[in-house]
């Protein structure tokens, strides 16, 4: 507990450092009306809405669609305000201002137990911690999307911003028509007076952005027709008609393609190449060579008329390769290591409570992950052009001002003279929090001046360039009375840890010396929603080197995996069925509680089942929300088989229903694709798993069916993104452990 | 080299050899088709030739001069959708979109073989990749302009998906 105080002493510090107290205004992400880009005939009201001159709607918005519906939610939420349809609400790329960081993002970095958190139940240290961290992540503005945030954080000021803007208007329009506020209708963009009088935003915005909206309150819940409901997502057509635009998309003039040949060992360089048969080659215009940083690696970038030039060129390069200084790196020899040190250190604690007895009947088992890709669909891109000494940048990225900054810094430019545009991204699933591909662009840029120049990767170099789930291993043991009593946990877990690494890489400024304690490497751990009188989570944070960064879930990606599918034995130890078993030890979560039992009623828990079938059921929270699975399985032809997910969900107020359904289906498959076939060996520094032949995922053909059902509440909104993986690979181990009694602890599920 | 594509004459300048992906993205501007994989393995990149759903990412210009070529740009118009364009919005099924035109594509040739497709006529056409997990609303997607197209009166059964949608849209947006 010392080390935690002193953590948050030292976060403290830096706090008062970097704020001065109690500076930032309460009310300090609302903006200006000059916050936002000024645009022909638009007027800014505040800094996230600003009208144009045909009464348009238009909403900063500084995160990236990536298929969560991001862009959507957002726009509903300004929409609700405005009483204007969801479809009229234009979306414009918020600027650099610190205001438009994501302040729910970093608040989820603090390592508190999710009860200490709880509405009602914070501490005073607790409430300073959060508050003092809030005030940090609002000086940093850490423009990010990710960590399950961006609802949670735009609640308020979106919402706020936008009435405020319905104020401010009202106001223009009453004073204009001489009529008491109170009395005007908004309807459709439109704003009407008993009177007969009627006008569009635009005709009031010029004055409305003169005004002092004074005190505005949003919306009360029981006012909403839009929020809550299952409207349709606003990039449903460009999505199914080829026209919605992600980076391999920008298309500038006299444009010109790049290929990437990354040095196949991680960490390795590049010792000498041999250009001549690819600058031979026709449509090969130029080869220029790749400086490693922010996380890229060191290589050759091959510039063609076309991608396929470029790619043609890229392969035909002769290149003599160094390995990592420090020796090349080795998934087998990480598992060694990481075992060893988990063996030898005590690590972090993240939580402790009771006092663990050290003797009595025990149960123990040791679990491991594996380090696994990203591979979203689109793989990493990045367009750049350098033009009299300015350079403009498309990226389909998660970090837009950290990729602006290290774009910058690769090329040698002030941050002043770089701008950013940020596309639609084919899927993120973290990858997109790095900036190496921008960093690669925008060198690539600077030695082809005046030129449009679109970097594409291969498949390949994508798959064997990623920053990986880190691979972990953790030991659980629970001591018991044999009578199904169990009277404590402790879980000791090793690993490199995500955070600090993804600093160094993306944000250098803020990379400290040494590595504070890492939240995601102990998340689905030391954070379990289990009644158990004594426990201790501790972690050991290894440093082996792989590259790995943030995937889908991070943390409780793996954890839920072993502490999900221990309380599984713990039950079956106890001679309880699994469903029981967790009843028991939830008395004190409610909110669990009502989700495992949806999940459980609507799967009809314990049902008989075809021969040759079973049920598995679990449990997890994340991001805020609570999720429970309950997935059927079998075996067929040799091969697990999951056919059918029951999934319930309490993620707090759901802004639309149909967009969370969408990501407990896609969490599920997703989740499935590494529970059944992930896993990334790295031999002698090289990735083995370099194409989709090498590391298959998930098809039409073995997607289960997924049913979501949400628990109603008025919570504030959690995270939908993520929270949906977590417990699908322990719900699919313990249908198998069910079905034929086998414990897999290991991922991926290998059934014998 | 000439090429048919989407309907018109179109001069492309290729060696013959090059894969007709690149000539759709990076020469022509067609990028609603898309690069996954390189190797015929994800479906991105599928396009129709001569009706036939194909993976353009393996599949040299030279083998397709003289041939039909259709992309997802000729799909359907917003004011003329296809019966999978209607019902990938009424089932709301994409989200990050990347891999929705190769989906879309390879769905359009299999209708067009297969009126009424089985699960498992889905499942053998179907192998492209979606990592965002698509799966289950493109399978309801399919079945869905199926049943639209077959009723016998195509338009009023488009319509009416249509219509659904909107009147979603209304009303949950009154």
């Amino acid at each position: 507990m010392k080390r935690r105080t002193l953590l948050l002493s030292a976060l403290g510090a830096s706090g008062a450092l970097l704020v001065g107290w109690g500076v930032a205004p309460p009310r300090s992400r609302l903006g200006k009306p000059d916050s936002m880009l000024p645009t022909q005939g638009s007027v800014g009201l505040n800094g996230w809405i600003k009208i144009g001159e045909d009464g348009a709607v238009v909403l900063a918005m500084p995160r990236s669609e990536m298929g969560q519906g991001v862009h959507t939610a957002l726009a509903m939420l300004a929409a609700e305000e405005l009483d204007i349809a969801l479809d009229k609400v234009r979306l414009e790329q918020a600027g650099p201002d610190a205001m438009y960081g994501n302040v729910a993002a970093v608040l989820a970095f603090l390592p508190f137990h999710p009860k200490q958190t709880e509405e009602g139940q914070r501490s005073a240290t607790v409430k300073t911690a959060q508050w003092l961290t809030a005030k940090v992540g609002r000086e940093l503005g850490l423009i990010m999307t990710g960590g399950s945030s961006s609802v949670a954080d735009a609640w308020e000021p979106v919402r706020l911003a936008a009435a405020s803007a319905r104020a401010s208007l009202a106001q223009a329009a009453a004073s204009q028509w001489n009529v008491p506020v109170t009395e005007l209708v908004f309807k459709q963009g439109k704003i009407s007076h008993a009177s007969g009088k009627v006008g569009h935003f635009g005709e009031f915005a010029t004055a409305a952005a003169k005004l002092n909206p004074g005190t505005v309150s949003p919306k009360a819940r029981k006012d909403w027709t839009l929020i809550g409901s299952p409207a349709p997502r606003t990039d449903l057509w460009a999505k199914s008609s080829g026209s919605a635009i992600f980076g391999l998309d920008v298309r500038l003039p006299n444009m010109v393609f790049a290929a990437v040949r990354l040095c196949p060992m991680i960490g390795g360089s590049v010792q000498s190449v041999d250009s001549a048969a690819t600058l031979a080659m026709p449509g090969v215009l130029k080869v220029i060579p790749l400086k490693p940083s922010h996380g890229a690696s060191a290589g050759l970038a091959v510039v063609g008329k076309t991608t396929w030039h470029a790619r043609q060129g890229a392969q035909a390069l002769q290149v003599q390769w160094a390995q990592r200084p420090q020796g090349a790196l080795d998934t087998r020899e990480a598992m060694d290591h990481i075992q060893a040190q988990l063996a030898k250190e005590e690590g972090y604690t993240f939580h402790e409570r009771g006092t663990v007895p050290t003797s009595g009947d025990t149960l123990s088992a040791t679990y491991s992950a594996p380090y696994l890709g990203h591979a979203t669909m689109e793989p990493m891109n990045c367009t750049a052009w350098l033009q009299d000494g300015k350079l403009s940048v498309w990226a389909p990225a998660q970090v837009p001002e950290a990729a602006r900054k290290a774009a910058a810094k690769a090329a040698g430019l002030s941050v002043s003279k770089v701008d950013i545009h940020i596309t639609i991204l084919g899927g993120g699933f973290g990858r997109r929090l790095e900036v190496d591909y921008v960093v690669l662009a925008a060198q690539v840029a600077m030695a082809l001046p005046g030129q449009p120049v679109q970097l594409t990767w291969s498949r390949e170099e994508d798959s064997g360039n990623d920053f990986f789930r880190p691979m972990h291993v953790a030991q659980l043991e629970a001591s018991h009375d044999g009578l199904g009593q169990v009277q404590s946990l402790q879980i000791k877990s090793a690993g490199d840890s995500i955070s600090p690494r993804w600093m160094e890489r993306v944000l250098p400024a803020f990379a400290g010396p040494f590595d504070a304690p890492d939240k995601t490497d102990s998340e689905g751990l030391f954070d379990l929603p289990y009644g158990f009188a004594h426990q201790k989570m501790a972690h050991v944070a290894t440093k082996v080197g792989i590259p790995v960064g943030f995937w889908r879930s991070v943390g409780h990606s793996h954890n839920a995996f072993f502490s999900e599918s221990f309380i599984d034995e713990l039950a079956a130890k106890a001679g309880t069925n699994p469903l029981a078993f967790r009843r028991q030890w939830l008395q004190d979560a409610p909110r669990h509680l009502a989700v495992l039992n949806l999940a459980a009623e609507k799967a009809q828990w314990g049902k008989t089942l075809p021969e040759g079938q079973a049920q598995g059921i679990a449990l997890h929270e994340s991001f805020g929300s609570i999720v429970a699975q309950v997935a059927r399985v079998s075996m067929e032809g040799g091969a697990l088989r999951v056919h059918e997910v029951f999934c319930a969900i309490d993620c707090g107020t759901v802004v639309n229903p149909a967009i969370v359904a969408q990501q407990m289906e896609g969490s599920v498959v997703f989740a499935l694709s590494a529970a059944l076939w992930g896993g990334v060996d790295i031999v002698q520094g090289e990735v083995q798993q370099r194409n989709f032949h090498q590391h298959p995922v998930l098809g039409m053909a073995q997607a289960p069916q997924v049913h979501t059902y949400i628990v109603p509440s008025e919570r504030t909104p959690a995270g939908v993104g993520e929270p949906g993986v977590p417990p699908l690979a322990p719900a699919v181990a313990n249908a198998v452990f069910a079905l034929n009694g086998q414990r897999l602890r290991s991922l991926p599920l290998k059934v014998a | 080299m000439e090429l048919q594509i989407n309907g018109r004459r179109t001069q492309a300048d290729a060696a013959p050899a090059t894969p007709l992906l690149w000539v759709l993205r990076d020469q022509l501007n067609l990028t609603g088709t898309k690069f996954g994989c390189g190797i015929a393995a994800c479906g991105a990149c599928t396009v129709h030739v001569d009706g036939q759903a194909v993976r353009s990412c393996v599949t040299p210009v030279s083998a397709v001069q003289g041939k039909d070529i259709r992309t997802i740009e000729s799909l359907g118009s917003a004011e003329h959708p296809h019966a999978l364009q209607q019902a990938w919005i009424a089932e709301q099924v994409p989200q990050c979109g990347y891999c929705q035109s190769g989906m879309l594509m390879a769905a359009a040739a299999l209708l067009a073989r297969t009126p009424h497709p089985t699960d498992a006529d889905i499942d053998a056409a179907m192998s492209n990749i979606c990592r965002c997990g698509t799966y289950q609303r493109v399978r309801a997607a399919i079945h869905r302009a199926a049943n639209s197209v077959s009723s016998g009166a195509s338009n009023t059964a488009n319509q009416s998906a249509v219509n659904s949608a909107d009147a979603q849209r209304t009303g949950s947006a009154a």
